[in-house]
């Protein structure tokens, strides 16, 4: 579990998180206490009647009815305030959580990408789905536990003490032993539990990386060497899950033996003060099934503690990433233009996601309406890099990049991306229907349109020889079709409404070659007149190009078209002719 | 089901001691209100207190005997649950390391690894608590029962109408919520899936400015997710109040009955308590047995899941093969002989009475479309997938003929996807021949062009890789692939569309690099036309066809579909 400093303001906002629910919460504390007062008050109505019956002939039942009248009030008083008690916090617990959740997705649309890429993905989805959960079940509905637990030790001390005060404060003597057996219990299973967390995360991570490897596993007959290890890390997670299991259940045992040890005291002490007539039958069961459940909230409570303090440390990693800077935005209301001609001017532009190396050094260049650029050169060259500062998925760190003389930094975002169209290097699609990923960007297009979109992105004929043409849906990731069909989807999204800058980031990498014809085919009418940035590996995208910017190690070190590159002899002509 | 109750075999004994304590513990349970009668009956009402000391002791003794039989009860129980859990667990992940490919596309590998993680978990705690709980609870409620009518049989005729009442209403609301709750798990799935989907488009999503409408899709989900959580909670609210109802309206009429029976001098008081103390442990016994059905409930449908990998039958065995290396040198090192294959599920033949010959030592280029069948042969030379007809030879032996893994043995093979394991790089090589010497690995290295990098990171073999290999960049992950493969020295070297993010300076180089190495067939499967263009003949596919197999040149002549390859690939070599 990473980061999340737990300090005071942190229960602060937790309060401020439940502020809208106070007045149910309230209700909810009056109807716990309701409910406390009730259960307790049973047994003693109970031993009246035991009272009552004192032998033969002697009963009176014009007192049983009495008893049991206000008896049946209690069930009622119970059963209702149980109920509702219950129903409050359902509610309350589940109106937080959701709030919160959506407070979270909705500050996953806030934050500048580079806050996502710099936690981590599977951070952020553990925040947003696993720590609320955590804080709602440790938090919400833990507190309400605690605050029964409690009051019921103190409503049952004090009805103790009322009743026998000898007795009573047997049971108080007897309390720490309940209490030290307790915190002796969940002390040893919290290590042994993290013990096995540990171990289990190690075997959990080595399953993944071979179940998902399995192929090479096979490929390279290693199965028995990667089974021995398995069973390895298999036995020691076991060893570490049988201590956490049976100290954790060893829990109810021992405290149950406390429970018994309670009630056989209880027993005997009564029974003496009964021979000398200083308690009477009836209060002496009273007290008999006070103590058959007087552990049990202690229980409760110290099981509760554990996941109250994870809910809290929860909560941090809450805050912690709802404290995450937004993203800055230019001024949309007094930003006049709409869109833009597609020219582009790169000025002193210097960029580094590590302060320690850097990536883009003072960049310069400047392209008209209309021309076509490739940038080419070997792999971790700053290209993906360019592509982010260009659509301000980035900031940069000197220098801008200007559209129609309009520095970027200063373009609201919405309106900027408008202008710009992109295939992106890792194709994404939804997990919806193909018809709705291709209308993505505009979800008013109709079929036809659709249709318009995917012949020319030459997705037309794939997509009708799916099982349900263009209403097939998609699983996650589009795991169920090819890469090479998820990138012909991801270019007829972009066919549907053509921005007059457009960024080609490799999009035709895993597309088969003679696909790839018609797509370039179809690529040059999409590029017509609009300003194309292409990230290509291949030559007959990058020969066709007005301007080819050669990169290495994160600067431009070559800039020109084709033949005057080819004629400078330098590392362009390096990398075509090296064969 | 049955096939995982064989793993419990091994504990016959334990698994028999851990209910027998419990239900040993339950007994004594059993008679402590009637000493407590005792106590009340005899003791007070007689003022006498040896019986009070006597019963005292009594309850006292079973107190600490209780303890030690429930102690050894739930520690045979985990070590029941835990050793179970350890050889289900053994022979799941040894079942899914050996399964075909084709069990591996059925299953899927995020399914594998839920089933041999959490459903493995599950059945465990089921295990446990059956062996805890599935005997005492009833034991305890019919004990109290019979208790009762031991005590007075007309107070107790109340405990007949009690404990159906009970049972039925407990039942019904756990029977009613259990696919409730399966509701909101799925529900709660998707919003996990949606969340992921976000986090994966997040550039796509600005890109479209589509932000506020994933949004709006989240809080539907969202708000779906919240309506059924409430609407369960509220369902399985209801059965608190209503067993706190049934208990102590039974209660009512016990102790009226109880006065009438007092009052008519069948019964004591000592008893009247005996009666209300049996119906307390009647209530929190059921409660008990209700939780333990939900546990048992997905328990069952996770032992079902496991179950079904148990039961799958890998495709391939072994059995009377013979051993590839033991094969004389031929003249074809690999013939396919009017092989077939069709996908499983699939009507229509993907590759159908393919026929071709490789010598030894050639070096082959296989292009074509996607989907023309690259990979698939690739897959079928080494088995991941079997002919549906004809007959694929190494070195003139049907492969089927050939223990799996000396067959195996007779290839390096460099995967499509670039699979790398957590460890350093030495581990990761070494996977290939775990006896190659460091001077073996750094010539793999060097032929597979990763030293460059590796120098830069200074550490040598002892670089260290993280899981999935998240610390290298895709070409250099599929440069350590290939070092890999190379580390193994097999006689057939298969690339399959594995320098696809090499730069062409660096793709060249690793080609230069293989050709050196001796008597090595080598088979590339590529897109890029430069990565094959030097290789002796080149196989041109065409969905599922053999369009053109012969040299560059030739090619240029006779196969149109080349041709056009080479036409919108062409690099201009002036």
């Amino acid at each position: 579990m990473k980061s999340g400093n737990v300090n005071k303001s942190t229960y602060i906002r937790i309060f401020k998180l439940i502020k809208p629910s106070i007045p149910w919460v309230i209700l909810s504390l009056i109807m716990a206490s309701l409910n406390v007062f009730s259960s307790l008050y049973m047994p003693v109505l109970i031993g009246r009647a035991i009272d009552e019956m004192i032998g033969a002939e002697k009963v009176s039942f014009t007192a049983i009815k009495e008893i049991l009248l206000s008896f049946t009030v209690m069930i009622i008083v119970n059963a209702l305030s149980g109920y509702i008690m219950t129903s409050i916090n359902n509610k309350v617990a589940i109106k937080t959580v959701k709030d919160l959740r959506i407070s979270l997705f909705n500050k996953i649309h806030s934050v500048p990408v580079s806050t996502i890429d710099s936690m981590g993905q599977g951070d952020i989805l553990t925040r947003l789905i696993s720590d609320v959960e955590r804080l709602s079940d440790g938090l919400l509905l833990g507190f309400s536990q605690v605050f029964t637990g409690v009051l019921t030790i103190l409503a049952t001390l004090v009805f103790m003490v009322r009743i026998n005060l000898m007795i009573a404060i047997l049971v108080i003597i007897l309390t720490p032993v309940s209490l030290f057996a307790a915190s002796f219990i969940s002390k040893r299973t919290f290590t042994y539990f993290k013990k096995q967390a540990d171990l289990q995360g190690k075997l959990t991570t080595y399953i993944n990386e071979n179940v998902k490897g399995v192929r090479v596993v096979k490929a390279f007959n290693s199965e028995d060497a990667v089974f021995d290890e398995f069973k390895d890390k298999n036995k020691s997670y076991s060893k570490a899950n049988l201590k956490a299991l049976f100290y954790s259940s060893t829990t109810n045992p021992v405290t149950r033996f406390v429970n018994n040890l309670v009630y056989a005291g209880v027993g005997i002490l009564g029974g003496i003060l009964g021979i000398q007539g200083r308690i009477t039958i009836g209060t002496l069961s009273c007290f008999l099934s006070y103590a058959n459940q007087y552990t049990k909230p202690f229980n409760e409570i110290s099981g509760v503690f554990a996941e109250f303090q994870n809910a809290v440390a929860s909560s941090a990693r809450i805050f912690e990433f709802l404290d995450k800077e937004n993203r800055a935005d230019g001024d949309e209301e007094s930003f006049k233009l709409e869109s833009f001609e597609g020219n582009v001017d790169v000025k002193d532009l210097s960029f580094s996601y590590d302060k320690n190396k850097k990536l883009l050094v003072d960049i310069t260049f400047s392209v008209k309406k209309g021309d076509h650029i490739a940038i080419v050169g070997p792999t971790g060259c700053g290209k993906t890099t360019f592509i982010n500062l260009l659509m301000r998925f980035y900031d940069p760190d000197k220098g801008d990049i200007y559209i129609d003389n309009n520095a970027t930094t200063r373009i609201p975002k919405s309106i900027l991306r408008k202008n710009i169209g992109m295939v992106l290097q890792d194709t994404w699609l939804k997990e919806a229907s193909v018809l709705d990923n291709i209308r993505y960007g505009n979800p008013d297009a109709t079929l036809e349109e659709v249709m318009e979109a995917a012949k020319k992105a030459h997705a037309h004929s794939f997509i009708m020889r799916l099982e349900n043409g263009y209403e097939t849906q998609l699983a996650a990731d589009g795991e169920n079709i090819s890469q090479g069909q998820k990138q012909l989807l991801c270019i007829a999204r972009l066919m549907l409404n053509i921005p007059p800058i457009l960024i080609l980031d490799e999009a035709t990498s895993s597309i088969d070659t003679r696909t790839e014809i018609k797509i370039t085919e179809a690529f040059e009418t999409l590029m017509k007149g609009r300003t194309s940035f292409i990230v290509a590996h291949r030559l007959s995208t990058i020969r066709n190009a007005d301007l080819i910017l050669v990169m290495k190690g994160g600067n431009i070190i070559e800039m020109g078209n084709h033949t005057e590159l080819i004629n400078r002899k330098g590392f362009y002509y390096e990398l075509l002719t090296a064969r | 089901m049955r096939k995982l109750a064989v793993f419990l075999k091994p504990y016959r004994f334990q698994s028999i001691i851990a209910p027998l304590f419990k239900m040993l513990e339950a007994l004594f349970e059993l008679f402590v209100p009637l000493i407590m009668a005792g106590i009340i009956d005899e003791g007070i009402k007689l003022k006498d207190y040896d019986i009070i000391k006597r019963n005292g002791l009594i309850l006292v003794a079973f107190c600490i005997t209780g303890l030690v039989c429930s102690l050894i009860a739930q520690y045979f129980a985990a070590k029941v649950a835990v050793s179970f859990a350890e050889s289900v667990r053994n022979a799941l992940f040894k079942k899914i390391i050996n399964f075909s490919y084709e069990n591996i596309d059925r299953f899927g590998s995020s399914s594998l690894i839920t089933r041999i993680t959490n459903d493995i978990n599950q059945v465990q705690n089921g295990v446990n608590m059956v062996l805890r709980l599935l005997l005492r609870s009833p034991f305890v409620v019919f004990g109290a029962m019979i208790m009762a009518f031991t005590v007075n049989v007309r107070a107790a005729l109340i405990f007949v109408v009690l404990i159906p009442l009970l049972f039925i209403a407990v039942s019904l609301i756990t029977i009613i919520t259990i696919p409730l709750y399966a509701k909101i798990q799925r529900s709660l799935d998707t919003l996990t899936s949606h969340v992921r989907e976000n986090l994966t488009g997040v550039r796509v999503v600005r890109a479209f400015n589509q932000e506020a409408r994933e949004k709006e899709e989240f809080s539907d989900d969202n708000t779906f997710f919240a309506n059924t959580s409430l609407f369960t909670a509220r369902i399985s609210a209801v059965l608190n109040p209503i067993t706190v109802i049934i208990v102590n309206v039974c209660m009512l009429v016990l102790i009226y009955r109880g006065s009438i029976l007092v009052n008519t001098g069948n019964l004591t008081s000592g008893q009247v308590y005996a009666l209300v103390n049996f119906m307390s442990q009647i209530l929190v016994e059921l409660v008990k047995l209700t939780n333990l059905f939900i546990t048992i409930n997905k328990a069952f449908a996770s032992a079902g899941r496991i179950g079904d990998m148990l039961d799958t039958e890998n495709a391939l065995s072994d059995e009377g093969a013979i051993d590839a290396k033991e094969l004389p040198d031929t003249e074809s090192i690999i013939s396919f002989e009017n092989a077939t294959f069709s996908y499983p599920e699939s009507k229509e033949a993907f590759i159908s009475n393919m026929n071709f010959v490789i010598r030894p030592g050639e070096t082959i280029g296989i292009i074509g479309g996607t989907g023309s069948g690259k990979s698939t042969i690739a897959s079928l030379l080494m088995r991941f997938y079997d002919v549906t007809g004809g007959e694929i030879k190494y070195k003139n032996k049907n492969i089927k003929e050939l223990t799996l893994s000396s067959l195996r043995n007779s290839y390096s093979y460099v995967p499509q996807k670039a699979q790398l394991f957590s460890g350093t790089l030495k581990e990761n090589l070494k996977l290939a021949d775990p006896d190659a010497t460091d001077e073996e690995l750094l010539n793999a290295v060097r032929l597979s062009q990763c030293a460059e990098f590796v120098e830069d990171k200074g550490q040598g073999l002892d670089m260290p890789i993280l899981e999935g290999g998240a610390n290298l960049s895709g070409g250099q992950k599929q440069r350590v692939c290939i070092a890999r493969a190379l580390v193994k020295k097999a006689p057939i070297l298969i690339l399959d569309d594995s320098s696809s993010a090499l730069d062409y300076a660096t793709d060249s180089r690793l080609r230069k690099g293989i050709k050196t190495l001796k008597n090595l067939t080598t088979i590339i499967i590529a897109q890029r036309i430069n990565s094959i263009m030097d290789a002796d003949r080149i196989m041109v596919l065409d969905d599922g066809d053999i369009a053109g197999f012969d040299t560059h040149e030739k090619l240029l002549d006779t196969c149109a579909i080349y041709k056009e390859i080479y036409n919108s690939q062409k690099a201009f070599t002036e």
